[in-house]
Parts: structure tokens; sequence; C-alpha cells
């Protein structure tokens, strides 16, 4: 049988929330190192060939204004070059310095010694702090996410900028219907989704489709002549052809093309499912998930998984009983009230399992009183002692002062096994 | 840990792209000596761009092989990420119940905050997810999450104020931080006074608890705000003059202690050595009654004294890891796990952790519920409601764990 209770820190398997923590600035940092591979390697082209064009031309007619131009026009590359350089390498660096700090904060985990110790308390508080940030960035408050590591010291432990660019190109395809930017975005990650089969370039693009098609309708209706409606409808074409007839998937581009036939108002299916406005919403949620993926963070937020876990591990049936629990309530100083039974977790641990247990908890020497209340005979005396119950009497905490009080000879021992 | 440090070590101080930078200089320098050369002598003009076709493209391709040490590097530590986290999967969305109510969550954020008296942070959060209310998700267990939730609902309570919360936290901290920074004891005293009657009934102390102090505070001569008075040798009589004024009330239930503090008194020159030291030389007792009244406090908002999330989400990382291995489990042989109210495995908490107690049927092993309640016999045994009904089928039946004989209906529903 499983111990009941234990205080044991096993560091190693209680970083199971944490592996998000020191990915992300690794991915962060090669994805930084991609972008200067990549300049690098344009530049020396660039300017190996260069350079040898204006020796050859220099060798030809000694024109020394023309030779100082291409070596002007060297110089500002290189300049450049190392500029990008300069900000990529700064960048990196900061990459590194937060991998530190967070590997020192994870380090700080295997000196604690158990898990009632104060400086557990302390990680513990810093790593809800963390997992509070992870979940208002991912829901987009990022104002809300930054001042709270702010305010808690854990910026190095967060990674607000990210977060921010993300959310600006989720926002970009939720709220102003624009797919540009995710675009962008997809350049910039071309291999790593290339590596994992993203459909998102694809869909993106189809969107870009849809929308050239039902502005070719539009304006066919809006009466401004044919013209204008029939060039959109050739631009959509054009653009199928380019970007989306590599799919390979013959039913999407049927209805793709059948588009072309059916208004955005026809509520024909498919075609109204593609018009739809909700597609932007599939759009920003695809975009979402596979950046999360892309960067290895978990698909909901880390907040989300440690508290469900809490809650159930917490919960007993009598958090959400119609009867006041005799062993944690708010109606005397003898008990503290139960994590579950406060307002802020009540409602929302209602659908999470509770925990199990195979052994009755109680406290010592419990006794019942007459109205079937049970408590532990130390606290019923000290709570009656500290309300001044007459002698010889006994009043139920709960009860209260004013409730009803009973003989000292009524109340009687119980057994619980 | 200590290999992961080493490689970020490795990274920070050489596998970066300085190099790079350094050569990427050095051909910026070659181009410049050149253009300088070829301006001040334009007949050389081939022979110069000739001679530094070689050396540029010397450092430039040196500022591409640099990179090829940072490639390297960054292998080197993912690898060790990969083998760090080999065995640990990031952890997934199943068994997700909380993506369906993302205000509760939202709510639970905002008291936190609140009460931990972030109250700027507090006031941006609300501000933020008022603007930007958050998307439910279907989860197994709400498949139609309730979409228009509105974020001030308050099932449990009416509604969720946060202003009002807010104030009274706002309160809360005050009167914390005047013990704790300013030692002065007047607003915490003030608040149980008007509060008396309730904490009296609770069987708090908190009251007399605060005056006690007071009066060791005047004792050792400090005044009404907490500052040191010039001269100690008055402190003893204004504690003396506190005591006749306010420690009247007290004389029912606390008679013993005032009598004590009075005996204090008669050694008011040298209690340093008198047998009363203990009264007035404790420096726990400031946090201790900080503690007791943030634990009143809350309770009086119905609220428990530390933060709900804070203890639910510490708890959760220490379930985790279980939890884990029973999914694994689950998976490896095919099962699910039936009864979808209960978790299938006992996690084990520290002490701390346990509020209610627990009560598990020794017949039946199942915990009792609202459904199945405990039930005592006459002879003090307790079993479950269904394990009750089994045994006795309605007649006189014998308890499972003595000789005592007895009718089910003499049997009593109790409350853990």
């Amino acid at each position: 049988m499983a111990e009941l209770t234990t205080t044991k820190l096993n560091a190693e398997s209680h970083l199971l929330l944490d592996q998000p923590l020191l990915r992300m600035p690794y991915e962060l940092s090669r994805r930084n190192f991609k972008t200067a591979q990549r300049y690098l390697e344009r530049e020396r082209e660039t300017l190996l060939a260069s350079l040898q064009t204006a020796a050859r031309e220099s060798a030809k007619s000694s024109s020394p204004s023309t030779t100082l131009e291409s070596l002007d026009t060297m110089l500002s590359r290189l300049q450049s070059l190392k500029r990008k350089l300069e900000a990529l390498h700064a960048e990196e660096m900061k990459m590194h310095a937060s991998s530190k700090a967070r590997l020192n904060h994870l380090q700080d985990l295997y000196d604690v010694g158990s898990l009632v110790d104060v400086k557990y308390d302390e990680w513990s508080r810093t790593r809800l702090s963390r997992l509070l940030v992870d979940y208002l960035l991912r829901s987009g408050y990022s104002k809300s996410a930054a001042y709270l590591a702010a305010e808690k010291g854990i910026d190095e432990l967060v990674d607000v900028e990210a977060f921010v660019q993300c959310h600006k190109i989720e926002r970009s395809l939720r709220e102003a219907h624009r797919t540009n930017e995710a675009l962008v975005w997809c350049q910039e990650h071309k291999p790593s989704l290339k590596k994992v089969g993203s459909q998102l370039e694809f869909e993106l693009r189809l969107q870009q489709y849809i929308e050239l098609v039902r502005q070719g309708h539009e304006s066919f209706e809006g009466g401004g002549g044919g013209g204008a409606g029939t060039g959109k409808l050739v631009e959509a074409r054009v653009h199928a052809k380019k970007y989306l007839s590599g799919n390979g998937d013959m039913e999407l581009m049927g209805k793709a093309a059948g588009l072309l036939a059916y208004r955005p108002w026809d509520e024909v299916e498919p075609y109204a499912s593609l018009y739809a406005k909700s597609r932007w919403e599939h759009l920003a949620h695809l975009f979402l998930s596979t950046h999360h993926t892309l960067y290895s963070l978990p698909p909901r937020p880390l907040l989300h998984i440690a508290l469900s876990a809490g809650l159930s591990a917490l919960k007993t049936p009598s958090c959400h009983s119609a009867y006041t629990s005799s062993s944690a309530n708010a109606s005397s100083s003898t008990t503290t009230v139960c994590p579950i039974c406060s307002t802020e977790l009540n409602e929302l641990a209602r659908n999470v399992p509770y925990a199990h247990h195979t052994k009755s908890i109680v406290e010592n020497d419990p006794v019942v009183l007459p109205n079937g209340r049970i408590y532990g005979r130390e606290r019923l005396t000290s709570y009656n002692d500290k309300v001044g119950t007459e002698k010889g009497w006994v009043r139920d905490p709960v009860g209260g002062v004013n409730g009803d009080r009973w003989k000292e000879g009524e109340v009687k021992k119980v057994f619980i096994s | 840990m200590d290999d992961l440090k080493e490689h970020i070590d490795q990274l920070q101080s050489e596998s970066n792209l300085s190099q790079s930078i350094c050569d990427v200089q050095k051909a910026i320098d070659l181009l410049t000596t050149a253009r300088a050369k070829v301006a001040a002598d334009p007949q050389m003009a081939p022979v110069t761009l000739a001679k530094l076709q070689e050396p540029v493209r010397k450092s430039i391709e040196a500022a591409n092989n640099d990179l090829k040490k940072v490639h390297k590097g960054l292998g080197a530590y993912g690898k060790a990420l990969d083998r760090r986290f080999k065995d640990k999967p990031l952890p997934t969305a199943e068994n997700d119940a909380l993506s369906s109510h993302p205000q509760l969550i939202n709510r639970a954020i905002a008291m936190h905050l609140l009460r931990e008296g972030q109250f700027s942070v507090a006031s941006t959060f609300i501000e933020e997810a008022n603007a930007h209310p958050p998307q439910p998700e279907p989860t197994p267990a709400t498949p139609n999450p309730y979409l228009q939730e509105a974020w001030e609902k308050d099932p449990a309570n009416g509604t969720f104020d946060s202003h009002k919360l807010q104030q009274q936290f706002k309160d809360m901290y005050h009167i914390l931080h005047e013990l704790r920074q300013n030692r002065n004891l007047s607003p915490a005293i003030a608040w149980a006074r008007e509060r008396s009657d309730v904490l009296e009934a609770r069987g708090s102390n908190l009251e007399f608890e605060l005056c006690r102090l007071q009066f060791v505070c005047f004792f050792i001569g400090r005044d009404e705000d907490g500052m040191m008075t010039e001269d100690s040798a008055d402190g003893p009589l204004r504690a003396w003059a506190y005591a006749r004024s306010e420690f009247g009330p007290f004389q029912a239930r606390y008679g013993r202690e005032v009598q004590q503090l009075m005996g204090a008194m008669a050694y008011w020159e040298n209690v340093d050595d008198s047998p009363y030291r203990r009264y007035f030389y404790n420096n726990s007792a400031w946090e201790e009654v900080a503690t007791s009244f943030t634990r009143e406090f809350c309770s009086l908002l119905g609220l428990s004294a530390d933060s709900p999330l804070y203890i639910a989400a510490t708890a959760g990382a220490i379930a985790l890891p279980t939890l884990l291995k029973l999914q694994n489990i689950m998976k490896e042989k095919r099962t699910e796990w039936t009864t979808q109210n209960e978790l299938p495995v006992e996690i084990p908490l520290p002490p701390s952790y346990h509020f209610h107690s627990i009560f598990v049927c020794p017949v039946s092993k199942e915990q009792s519920t609202d459904q199945n309640p405990p039930m005592m016999m006459p002879c003090g045994h307790v079993i479950a409601q269904e394990s009750l009904d089994k045994l006795s089928k309605g007649a006189r039946f014998k308890c499972p764990y003595c000789p005592g004989e007895s009718h089910p209906g003499d049997a009593k529903k109790v409350f853990l």
C-alpha cells in the first residue's frame, strides 16, 4: 500500500513541470543562430562575387571612381552585416544568461531537503509566479504578465517577449483578419515547419485565396462593373496555381475551385464553411498550436496542468457536501478553511475527481456530540475553554456560543478504524 | 544540472557569435585599407584589388567557420537537455477539466493577486481580462462550456466584487504592515474590537493577545505608535494605566493571564531576571500575532488563510509524478479507470495538506459521501451507510468489530 503522507522531495521527478522552462530559451537561441548563419552565408557569396567583379572591372577600365564606388558598397554591406550580427549576439547572450538563471533556479530545488522545508515553500511560490505569468501570457494578458514578472523579480525565468510576438500574430489573424504577419513568421521558420509537416502555411494561402474570391464576388454584386470582379477572380486563380496546387489534396482543391462558382452568401456547403468567419478563429488556433509545438511548449497552460492535479489531490467528498465539515470550516478559530472549500477554487474543483484514500484520517481520540458531529477531544476541549463554556458543559464549535450545549457526559467516544 | 551548466558556460564564454563578428571586422578593416590605397594611388588599383581577394576571402570564410563551433555548442546543449528530460515527457492536455472554465481561473488568479497584496498587478489584470474575455474550450467533462459565463458572476457568493475585496485586503495589509514594520498595534486592536463579538464566538483570543502585547509594549517603554519613549522608567506606569482601562472586559475569560501580567508589575525593575521574562522578551510574539490576525481576517471573509491557488499548485506539482506514472500504466494495459469521480491512486501529500478528516468505511473500503454517509452504531463503531444496509438487511445485526448487536434504525449519521 502506498504511504499516506510524505515529506520526501524527489527533485528529479519534481521537475516535470519545468521542462519548457529550459526548452524555450534553447529553441530561441537555436533560431537566433540560424538567422546569423543565413545572414553570413548570403553576405559571403555576394561579397566574394562583387570583389571579383571589381577586380576584373578595374583591370579593364582604369576609372578609379567606379572601383571606389564598388568598394564603398561592399563596405557598407559588411558594416550592416556586422551590425546585424552584433544585435544577434546581444540577443544570444541574453538567452544564455536567462538559461543560466533558470538552471540556477532549478538547482535550488536540489538543495531543498524536504517538502516541509521553508526553502521549498519559497521555491514553490516562485514557481507559482512563473506558472501565473505563463498563464497570463498564453491568455494574451501581456501587460499583467510583464507587471507580475517585474514585481516578483523573475524576468529571467519567463518569456514575455516571445509570447508578445506570438500573440501579435495571433491577434492579427483573429481580430484583424490579416495573413501577412503569420506568413512572415512561416517564412522565418520554414525548415522547422517542413520537418513537422505543418499545414499552417498552406492554410494561410488558402485563406488568401478565399478572400480574393470573396472580393471578386462582392465587386460583381456591388455594381462596380464586372471588370474589378473578374480581375480579382483571375488573381485568385493565379494565386491558387502558385501556392495551392502543390498540396495534393484533390478533394480540398475541388472545393476551393468550387468557390469560384458559389458566392459567399449562397449558404451552400461545403463552400459556406470555407467562406465562414470562423475560419479565422481556426487559423489563429492552428497558428498557436504550431507555435507551441515548434518551441516545445505544452498545448495547455502549465497552470492548468498543475491545478488539475492539485485540485484532485486535495479534493475530498466533504468539499462539495451539503453538510458543514467538522474538521475544516470557517466558523471557529480552531479549524482552517480548506483551500478547495475557499471561494477561489470551490467552483473550479466541482468537475475534477476527488482524491483516493484507503485509510481514514481522523484526529486523535475522536468523540461524538449528541448532534452527530465528531471532533478530536483535544480540539473540542480547547475550543470550549476559549469561548468560556460553563464548567461541565460542552458546545459544538460549528454551532458556536449561541448554539446548543450538552452535559459533558453526553460526549461519547467513537471508534473509527 | 551540472552538465547543463557547463554547456551554458561554454556557450557564454566561447561558442557564440563574437568570433564571427571579429572576423567580419577584419574583412572590413582589409577593405578600408584597400580603399584608402586605391584613393591615394589610382594607378595601382588593379594590383591592390587583386591582392585583396585572398585575405578577404579568408577572413569571411573564417567568420563562417566560426559558426561551426556555435552550432556544435548548441547541439551539445540540446542533446544534454534531451538526456535530462528523456523519460519526462511534456505534460499533456489529458484530463484537463479546467479549460472550460477560464473565467473561474481568472477569478482565482485575481483573488490570489489581491490576497498577496499585488494590488496594481491585480487591477491591470482585471482590466485586461475584462477587455479580452477568455474563450472557454470544451473538455471531456464539460463538452459545451458556458459561453456567457460573466467575469463578475460568482455562483457561490453572488458577485465577485473586486473593488470591495481589494479594499478589504488593503486594510489587511495596512494592519499587517503596522504590526510587522512599525510595531504599532492600534489598527489591529481597533479592527479586533469592532468584531469582538464574532471573534469571541469563534473562540478566538486574538483581541486579548493584541491587548496583552500592547501592555508588554508599554511596559518595556514604547508609546502607542510603537516608538520608544525617552524615559523608559515610565513604562510600567503606563502599562499599569493601560491595564486598568482596558483589561476589564477580559477579566472573566482571561483572569489567569491578566493576573500573571499584573504579577509582573512587582518585578518592574528587573523583569529580565524574573519568572515573567517569557512574556516580555518574546520576539516571535509579533509574528504569531500577525499570523493569527491573518487567519482570522481571512476566515471572517470565508477564505482560507494561505492562498488556495498556491496550495493547489504546489500539491499539483507533488502529485504530478504519481499521476503520470498512472497514465503510463493505464496506457500500457489499455485500461480506463472506471470511477470518474475518484482518482484511482492514492497521492501522498505532506500532512499539512490534509484539511478535512477522511472516513473510509472499514467494510467497503469506500470513502463516505453525502449519499453514503458514515453511520455510528450504538457501540461506537462507524461504518458507511451502504455497508450497514448490506450487513443488516433491515434486521438486527452484529457489529463487524465487536460483539454488540443493534438494529439498523439505532445507527446514527455522524459528521467528520
